[in-house]
């Protein structure tokens, strides 16, 4: 499991810069048919990054940011710690659900599992989130919820461009909460998203009541393949 | 200095397997140590390796999951290949697959999609042989998942049939854990590395992991027709790349049987195509899906008591996967007439993971519905799930583009996500199938306000049953392969897998897939001293191989679910 360091201090804008070089981009965006998009709001992304606090937060803005739209995309509980005990920043959770969200199911950790690979994608990600939420109101940390959604539905539109980056933000989020992508054998003791749904999770005894043990219905065939 | 065999297999799913045991015999039959390599990209696992786990360390050990233009597609890695992972359903297609005429208008004439060779009748034989090998049981009502008795008694509530679904699964064995979809820990699923593949080694058949084929070329040193070049991948140890290391290695070989699926063939022999000038125009065309398309059914349990009778449920993780399943939109469309309208629906559980595709179209333009506060309600009513696979006869509508360097897709990062050079976009028909298999699944489960159909969401496709883009077919310009699995005017060289099937099955496709392959392979060793290999005693005959389940975790059943269901519920 790689996990994020929340200790690291915030260097938004220089690590934006750094992720940011503008060949890497190009390529990235070619492959993806991102399109005009993301690069046009490059210069905004920038610019509003480079006006935080670094002292903030122990979870730096681009993370925040990143668990922000988790929360949005699987709403949950304010909490300080995730199932894995890292930290969440203290604005990502909108608070909107009484129970666990993506964000306390470390989506933010399989967001930079090396193994998922979205840490290429997220720089163009983060660029056009926040080039959206400028046009509702300010950086996506600080939009209400509603907010949030209104640009997440933008991002997820089919008619945008970049729409398979924002499918891979889904994929990330809903892995870290159906899924419990970060833990090794989890189970509904362990994962935040496996208590909401009721899943047990790994089962290593199975089960011995797992059959109403009666005949339901009518049968087409004697062998179960049909002629 | 390329290293020589008689007959040199790539991939070691259903396919490579089946042919390297069946041709293991023979070379038994005749007196001779086999000389045969299978060559398999991925590692080697046992039964301990596997957990019943989705952490992302374990998916990229054992999964590929392909991203391409308009579908997702996943692929097995390993030793065993899909075989590993697949959730056993073991059905014989029905007779009207192997007779259908609905191609494309763009495909030719008016004709059979299927060569004459091929029928049910003609393959009972070898379905009767791979049902032996696999160990396929029928359960008893008494061994049917909740799941799917709740499927059943909605179905026949509503009218319909629906009939328990032969799996290739010990029965006595299983603990009923639903964790057959990132391996077996106990062995009891039957998977090729516990019977075919397991007795062709035992046989003396070389298997090399971590060998991925990546270019076929002629070989003039007949008797050998084929030389191919093999990279190394970097499978094992700590953290690995699963990258090529940069080693490579050339086998040279009478006989080349490529089993490396229907992602894995096509793109090898268009890479190859420079070499392999003969090659069909329809290498890489006809990519299918199986007709699979799935949707959820999210039931009131006070419904279930009420209405069906059932003591409740609240337990989508009990059982196998897949255990029931109805015929009835499939047998009222009888003839040809019927084509690319027929249906089979069929309870299964994929994977939690699966849920993140469901609940589309519940809400006002203005909010969402794959994501968000309604996605997170429907996810909480999680245990009362079901899923439903409805397997279509769809025409095959995909396509594979340029192949990329090395390898059938590219792997950015160690991990399971990957990017295919094929694009996959329905047809009108295959749209119109589908669309006929929701209304059916919402109509049945939405009488009595029993449950709420949930209908797929998202713009891709999504699928774990590839099919096709080396189909065989009756002449060269409609596929790749001849019915006996040959690639037409390139003798000696075999597509022996899922690649060769021309068309959706109505049922999960492994058993058909295996049926084909021990057809293919016996007419192989019917003409075996053609190729140079030994020939064909006059008392050869094929036995069951033997089964061997290695080291392995011994299954302790529960004595009781009653802590597990109470926190499930003061959870859910």
């Amino acid at each position: 499991m790689a996990s994020h360091d929340p200790s690291i201090p915030s260097q938004v804008p220089q690590e934006i810069a750094g992720l940011l070089s503008r060949r890497d981009v190009l390529r990235r965006a070619s492959i993806l048919s991102l399109g005009g998009l993301v690069l046009s709001a490059l210069p905004v992304a920038d610019r509003i990054l480079a006006t935080v606090d670094p002292a903030e937060a122990a979870v730096d803005l681009a993370d925040g940011t990143l668990q922000a739209v988790a929360d949005t995309l699987i709403p949950g509980r304010r909490t300080t710690v995730t199932d894995l005990g890292h930290e969440i920043h203290p604005k990502a959770i909108a608070g909107v659900h009484p129970e666990p969200g993506a964000v306390e199911a470390d989506a933010l950790a399989v967001f930079h599992d090396p193994l998922i690979g979205f840490d290429a994608l997220e720089p163009a990600f983060l660029a056009e989130v926040q080039a959206r939420s400028l046009q509702r109101g300010g950086q996506f940390i600080d939009l209400p919820f509603q907010r949030r959604v209104a640009v997440c539905l933008d991002g997820l539109d089919p008619g945008n461009p970049s729409v398979i980056v924002w499918e891979a933000a889904v994929a990330v989020a809903f892995a870290a909460f159906i899924a419990a992508a970060s833990q090794i054998n989890a189970t509904i003791d362990t994962a935040s998203g496996y208590q909401v749904m009721g899943y047990p999770g790994t089962a290593p005894n199975g089960y011995a009541d797992y059959s109403y043990r009666q005949k339901l219905s009518r049968e087409l065939t004697a062998t179960g393949s049909l002629p | 200095m390329a290293e020589r065999v008689d007959v040199c297999i790539v991939g070691s799913g259903f396919g490579g397997s089946i042919s390297a045991y069946r041709l293991a015999e023979l070379y038994r039959a005749a007196g001779q140590t086999p000389s045969i390599m299978v060559l398999e990209r991925g590692r080697r696992h046992q039964h301990t390796d596997f957990r019943q786990s989705m952490d992302l360390g374990h998916l990229s050990r054992i999964y590929g999951l392909v991203q391409g233009q308009g579908a997702q597609i996943v692929v097995g890695d390993g030793v065993g290949g899909g075989s590993n992972f697949y959730l056993a359903a073991s059905l014989r297609a029905p007779s009207e697959t192997f007779e259908r005429r609905d191609h494309r208008p763009d495909d030719g004439s008016d004709r059979r999609m299927w060569p004459s060779q091929l029928s049910r009748a003609t393959l009972n034989p070898y379905y009767s042989r791979v049902e032996a090998a696999l160990r396929v049981q029928k359960p008893t009502w008494k061994q049917v998942a909740k799941a799917g008795g709740l499927w059943a008694k909605t179905l026949d509530a509503a009218g319909h049939t629906c009939d328990r679904v032969p799996l290739a699964i010990d029965l006595g064995r299983c603990i009923q854990a639903r964790w057959c979809h990132t391996g077996c820990i106990y062995g009891a699923k039957n998977s090729v590395i516990t019977n075919y593949l397991a007795a062709a080694e035992a046989y003396g058949v070389q298997v090399r992991p971590n060998s991925q084929a990546e270019l076929i070329a002629q070989s003039s040193a007949r008797p050998y027709r084929y030389l191919l070049t093999v990279s190394e991948i970097d499978n094992d140890g700590e953290s690995p790349t699963r990258q090529p290391t940069g080693r490579e290695f050339q086998i040279e070989c009478k006989v080349l049987i490529l089993s490396a699926g229907a992602m894995g063939n096509p793109p090898l022999l268009m890479r190859s195509r420079p070499a392999l000038p003969s090659l069909s125009s329809q290498t890489g065309k006809n990519l299918g899906i199986n007709g699979d398309h799935i949707a959820a059914v999210d039931y009131d349990e006070q419904k279930v008591k009420d209405v069906l009778g059932l003591p409740g449920y609240g337990q989508i993780y009990k059982g196998n996967h897949i255990s029931t399943m109805s015929y009835d939109w499939w047998v009222d469309k009888p003839g040809n007439a019927g084509d690319g309208k027929r249906f089979t629906l069929q309870e299964i559980y994929l994977s939690p993971l699966a849920h993140t595709l469901y609940d589309d179209g519940r809400s006002s333009q203005a909010m969402p519905s794959f994501w968000g506060l309604q996605k997170k309600a429907a996810l909480s009513t999680f245990n009362n799930h079901i899923e439903v696979l409805a397997m279509v006869e769809d025409t095959h509508d995909g396509e594979f583009l340029a192949p990329p360097p090395s390898g059938s897709h590219v792997r950015p990062n160690a991990g399971p996500l990957g990017v295919g050079p094929f694009k996959y976009e329905l047809s009108e028909q295959s749209v119109r199938v589908r669309e006929a298999a929701d209304a059916a699944i919402r109509e049945v489960v939405e009488r009595s306000g029993l449950a709420r159909f949930m209908k797929l969401t998202f713009r891709n496709a999504f699928a774990s049953h590839p099919l096709g883009g080396c189909r065989m077919a009756e002449s060269k310009d409609l596929g790749v392969v001849d019915h006996r699995g040959e690639v037409f005017d390139n003798e000696g060289l075999f597509c022996i897998d899922s690649s060769a099937i021309p068309t959706s099955l109505g049922v999960n496709p492994s058993l058909t897939i295996s049926a084909v392959s021990e057809r293919s392979v016996a007419q192989l060793i019917d003409r075996a001293a053609d190729y140079g290999l030994p020939a064909k005693p006059a008392n050869f005959a094929p036995a069951v191989p033997g089964q061997s389940l290695g080291p392995h975790t011994t299954p302790v059943r529960s004595s009781s679910d009653a802590a597990i269901d109470a926190k499930v519920r003061s959870y859910g």
